[in-house]
C-alpha cells in the first residue's frame, strides 16, 4: 500500500524535474506528454493503494511510511513520511485523477503558447505539492505541501508574466496565502512547544491535555491558514483575481488541488478542532457568510471565468460549513463531486474562450447551443450537478451537509437556512451564466467568430476526452453515496474522522425537498429573467459589482497605513539621516572655502613661511633657556 | 689637532645658511633656488661636522654623507624639473608655477 503511495507522491515531481532537466532537448508536445503520464501513473497508483486498502479491515488502514528523518533536535524529531490512511488515498485518487483529466486537457488548451514546457513543468509541480499536502505523514510535511501549493499557485497564475494583471495577480494570490501560511505556522509552534512533536498520532493523543486557551490558538491558526488558501471570507480576495492564469490552471485550482485544502486541513485534523468548538463555529460560520456572499457576487459578475470562480467560493463555504459542524465525510463528498463538475465547468468555459478567440465577456455570447451542442451539453451537466439538481452528483452531496446542519441545535438552524439560501442563488447565478452564454440568438461577437464543434480543429480529442470523462462522474459520480440509504463514503472515512451530527432520515428529506425546489426556483427566476426574458433584468447593484468593496477595504487597512508610515519615515529618513550629513558636508565645505586663500600656488611663500616659523621657534627657544 | 674652534665653523655654517634661504626666498630662478638649496645643505653639513668633532662622536660625519646623498638625488629630480621646463619652452620662473594655489 505504502510503496504505491510513494509513486503517485513522486511521479509527478519527476516528471517535472524531467521536463526541467531535458530543456529544448525535447519537443512542446513531448513534455506535455510526461507531465500527463506522470500524473496519469501517479493516478494508476492511488487506485493500487486504494485497491490495497480496501483488501484490509477498516481499522488496520492506517500506515504510516518513514522515508528517512529529515531533522531531529533533541527530542523532537521530524521524519520525511506519509501517512497512507482513508482520507489520504481519497484526496490522493481525486487529486491525481481529476488533475490529470487537466492536464490532458491542457495539451490541446496550450498548443502553440510559446512556453509550453514551462507550463507543463508548473502543472506537474502543483499535482506533486498538493500530493505532499494530503499524504505528509505529520504536520511540518503538511505546511510544506501547503507552502509548495501556494508557490506552483503563484507560478501558474503569473504564467503569462507579460501582463502586468497577471503578474499582480499571482503576487496578490501569494501575499494572502502567506498570511495563511504564517498563522499556521505559528499554530505548529505552538504545537511543537506544548506537545513535542509534529506527529499527527502523538499530537491529538497530548491535546486533551492543553489548556482551551492553547487549543483555541492552534486550532485558531489553522483555520486562518484554511480560510486563506481555501478562499474563504476574509481572505478570499486572490481567488477571482487568481482568473488571470490559463484555464486549466483555473480547473486545477478551484478542482483537484489548492482551494480544497482548507477543508482537507480541518478534516485531518478535527481533534484539534473538536477540542475547540467555537473556533469550529467559526469555521462553519465563516463557511455560510462566505457562501451566502459568493452567490450574491456570482448574480453581477460578467466573466465567465469569474462566475464559475465565485461558485467555488460558495461552494468551500458549504464543505467548511460541513466541516465546521462536524460533517467530515459529507464535506469531503461533497469536496470529490465539487472536483468533478468544478473541473467539468472551468473546461467547459475553456473550449467557449477558445472558440470564441479568447472572449470571457458572457455579455458578449449567446446562441451557443446551436453552435457547441456537446460543449453545451457538459456544462449544462454541470450546472445541474452544480444547483443540485437530481440525479446529478451535487444534489447527493450538498443536501447531506444542510441535513447535518440541522442536527447541530439552534446555531445548525441559521447555517441551515443560510445554506438554503445559498442553494437558490447557486440556481439563479449557474443559470444564468448558461442562458446567457448558450441560449438566445448568436451574438455580434459569436457571428464573427462561428465556432463549428464538429469539425473545428480548436476542439481536439485532448481536450474533448476529458471533459467527456468529467461530464460522466458529474453526472452519476454522487451515486457513490445517497445519505440514509447507502453511505459507502461514510463508511469509508468515518473510521478516520467520526461525525459528530448524525442527520435523521426525516432531516434529510426535508432538506433534499426544499433545496432542490430553491435550486428549480432559481433556475425557474434566471429562466424567466435571462432565456424567455419576460421580466427586465434588474440592474447590477453596485455593492456586489465592486464585490463588497473588500479590495478596497484591504487598500485602506493594510495599504495605505504602510504607505503612509513608510512615506513618513522616508521624509523623516530625507530630513534627519541625510540632512545631517548634508550639512556636514556644507560646512566643512564653507570652511574649506575660508582657508584656501591660503594656499597661493607660490613656491617662494611657503618656502618663507617655513622659514619665518623656524625663525620664530629658533627665538621661542633661545629665549625661553 | 689644530684649527679654528668650532664657534667659527659654526658662524660659517650659519652665514652659508642664511645666504642660502635667502637665496631660495628671494630668487625667481629655479636654477637658482635649487643652487641656493644645497648652499643651505652645506651649510647645515658644516655645522653637523663642527659638532660631530667638537663632540668626538662620528655619527655627525655620517649624517654629513647621508644627507649629500640626499642633496645629490634632490638635485637630479631637480634639474630633471628644470629640463623638462625648458623643453616645454616654459618661463623658468617659480612665480608663475602657481597652478596648486588654491
Amino acid at each position: 500500500m505504502t510503496p504505491a503511495a510513494w509513486v503517485t507522491l513522486l511521479l509527478p515531481a519527476a516528471g517535472a524535474l524531467v521536463i526541467t532537466g531535458l530543456g529544448t532537448a525535447i519537443s512542446r508536445r513531448v513534455a506535455a506528454w510526461i507531465a500527463t503520464l506522470a500524473c496519469l501513473g501517479s493516478f494508476a497508483a492511488a487506485v493500487v493503494s486504494f485497491v490495497d486498502m480496501l483488501g484490509r479491515a477498516p481499522d488496520n488502514r492506517a500506515e504510516l511510511s518513514t522515508a528517512w528523518t529529515w531533522f531531529s533536535a533533541g527530542s523532537f524529531n521530524v521524519g520525511f513520511s506519509i501517512l497512507v490512511d482513508q482520507l489520504a488515498v481519497f484526496m490522493m485518487l481525486i487529486v491525481s485523477g481529476v488533475g490529470s483529466l487537466i492536464v490532458l486537457y491542457s495539451i490541446g488548451y496550450m498548443d502553440g503558447d510559446d512556453e509550453e514546457r514551462r507550463y507543463f513543468a508548473y502543472m506537474s509541480i502543483f499535482v506533486f505539492s498538493m500530493l505532499l499536502l494530503v499524504e505528509g505523514g505529520n504536520f511540518l510535511f503538511l505546511l510544506i505541501g501547503w507552502g509548495m501549493v501556494g508557490l506552483s499557485s503563484y507560478l501558474l497564475i503569473g504564467f503569462h508574466h507579460e501582463r502586468p494583471s497577471a503578474v499582480a495577480a499571482a503576487k496578490k494570490a501569494f501575499v494572502m496565502n502567506a498570511v495563511g501560511d504564517a498563522a499556521m505556522a505559528l499554530a505548529l509552534f505552538l504545537l511543537i512547544q506544548k506537545t513535542g512533536s509534529l506527529e499527527y498520532g502523538v499530537v491529538f493523543g497530548r491535546a486533551g491535555d492543553q489548556t482551551p486557551l492553547v487549543l483555541n490558538l492552534v486550532a485558531l491558526g489553522l483555520l486562518a491558514g484554511a480560510v486563506a488558501k481555501s478562499a474563504q471570507l476574509p481572505l478570499h480576495t486572490w481567488l477571482p483575481d487568481a482568473m488571470e492564469g490559463p484555464t486549466p490552471v483555473s480547473a486545477l485550482i478551484h478542482a483537484a488541488t489548492m482551494v480544497t485544502a482548507g477543508v482537507y486541513l480541518i478534516v485531518r485534523t478535527h481533534p484539534l478542532f473538536e477540542l475547540a468548538p467555537h473556533v469550529q463555529d467559526i469555521a462553519a460560520g465563516l463557511g455560510a457568510a462566505t457562501l451566502l456572499m459568493a452567490g450574491l457576487i456570482a448574480l453581477v459578475q460578467t466573466d465567465i471565468k469569474r462566475v464559475i470562480a465565485y461558485s467555488t467560493m460558495s461552494q468551500i463555504g458549504y464543505m467548511f460549513l460541513g466541516a465546521g459542524i462536524g460533517a467530515y465525510a459529507s464535506a469531503m463528498f461533497h469536496l470529490m463531486t465539487h472536483a468533478f463538475f468544478k473541473a467539468l465547468l472551468f473546461l467547459g468555459a475553456g473550449i467557449v474562450i477558445h472558440a470564441l478567440s479568447g472572449e470571457q465577456d458572457i455579455r458578449r455570447m449567446g446562441g451557443l447551443r446551436h453552435l457547441m451542442p456537446k460543449t453545451y451539453l457538459a456544462m449544462l451537466v454541470g450546472a445541474l450537478a452544480l444547483t443540485g439538481i437530481p440525479p446529478f452528483s451535487g444534489f447527493f452531496s450538498k443536501d447531506a451537509i444542510l441535513a447535518g446542519a440541522m442536527d447541530d441545535g439552534a446555531y445548525g438552524y441559521v447555517l441551515w437556512v443560510v445554506g438554503l439560501a445559498g442553494a437558490f442563488l447557486t440556481g439563479l447565478y449557474t443559470f444564468r451564466m448558461i442562458f446567457v452564454v448558450f441560449g438566445g440568438e448568436p451574438s455580434a461577437a459569436v457571428r464573427e467568430h462561428p465556432p463549428h464543434e464538429e469539425h473545428d480543429p480548436l476542439v481536439k480529442w485532448t481536450m474533448a476526452v476529458p471533459v467527456g470523462v468529467l461530464t460522466v462522474l458529474a453526472a452519476i459520480g454522487g451515486g457513490l453515496q445517497f445519505a440514509g440509504v447507502w453511505t459507502s463514503v461514510s463508511n469509508f472515512l468515518d473510521p478516520v474522522a467520526e461525525p459528530l451530527v448524525e442527520a435523521s432520515g426525516t432531516q434529510e428529506a426535508i432538506t433534499s425537498v426544499v433545496a432542490v425546489l430553491l435550486g428549480a426556483v432559481g433556475i425557474g427566476v434566471a429562466w424567466w429573467i435571462y432565456s424567455a426574458r419576460r421580466a427586465p433584468a434588474p440592474k447590477p447593484v453596485v455593492a456586489l459589482e465592486r464585490k463588497l468593496w473588500f479590495d478596497e477595504a484591504y487598500d485602506l487597512l493594510f495599504y495605505w497605513p504602510a504607505a503612509v508610515t513608510a512615506s513618513a519615515f522616508n521624509g523623516l529618513e530625507r530630513g534627519a539621516v541625510q540632512g545631517s550629513i548634508t550639512a556636514v558636508v556644507d560646512g566643512v565645505r564653507a570652511l574649506a572655502l575660508r582657508v584656501r586663500s591660503i594656499q597661493t600656488g607660490l613656491v617662494r611663500t611657503y618656502a618663507f613661511a617655513i622659514a619665518a616659523s623656524l625663525a620664530v621657534l629658533v627665538l621661542v627657544f633661545v629665549s625661553v633657556r | 689637532m689644530s684649527g679654528p674652534d668650532v664657534p667659527a665653523y659654526l658662524v660659517i655654517a650659519a652665514v652659508l645658511f642664511a645666504t642660502g634661504a635667502t637665496g631660495v626666498l628671494i630668487r625667481r630662478s629655479p636654477l637658482i633656488v635649487l643652487l641656493s638649496l644645497e648652499i643651505m645643505l652645506n651649510g647645515a653639513n658644516l655645522a653637523l661636522i663642527a659638532f660631530s668633532r667638537r663632540l668626538g662622536d662620528g655619527s655627525g660625519q655620517i649624517f654629513a654623507l647621508a644627507v649629500m646623498a640626499v642633496a645629490a638625488s634632490e638635485v637630479v629630480v631637480g634639474l630633471g624639473l628644470i629640463v623638462a621646463m625648458a623643453r616645454r619652452k616654459l618661463d623658468l620662473d617659480v612665480d608663475k608655477l602657481s597652478t596648486l594655489r588654491g
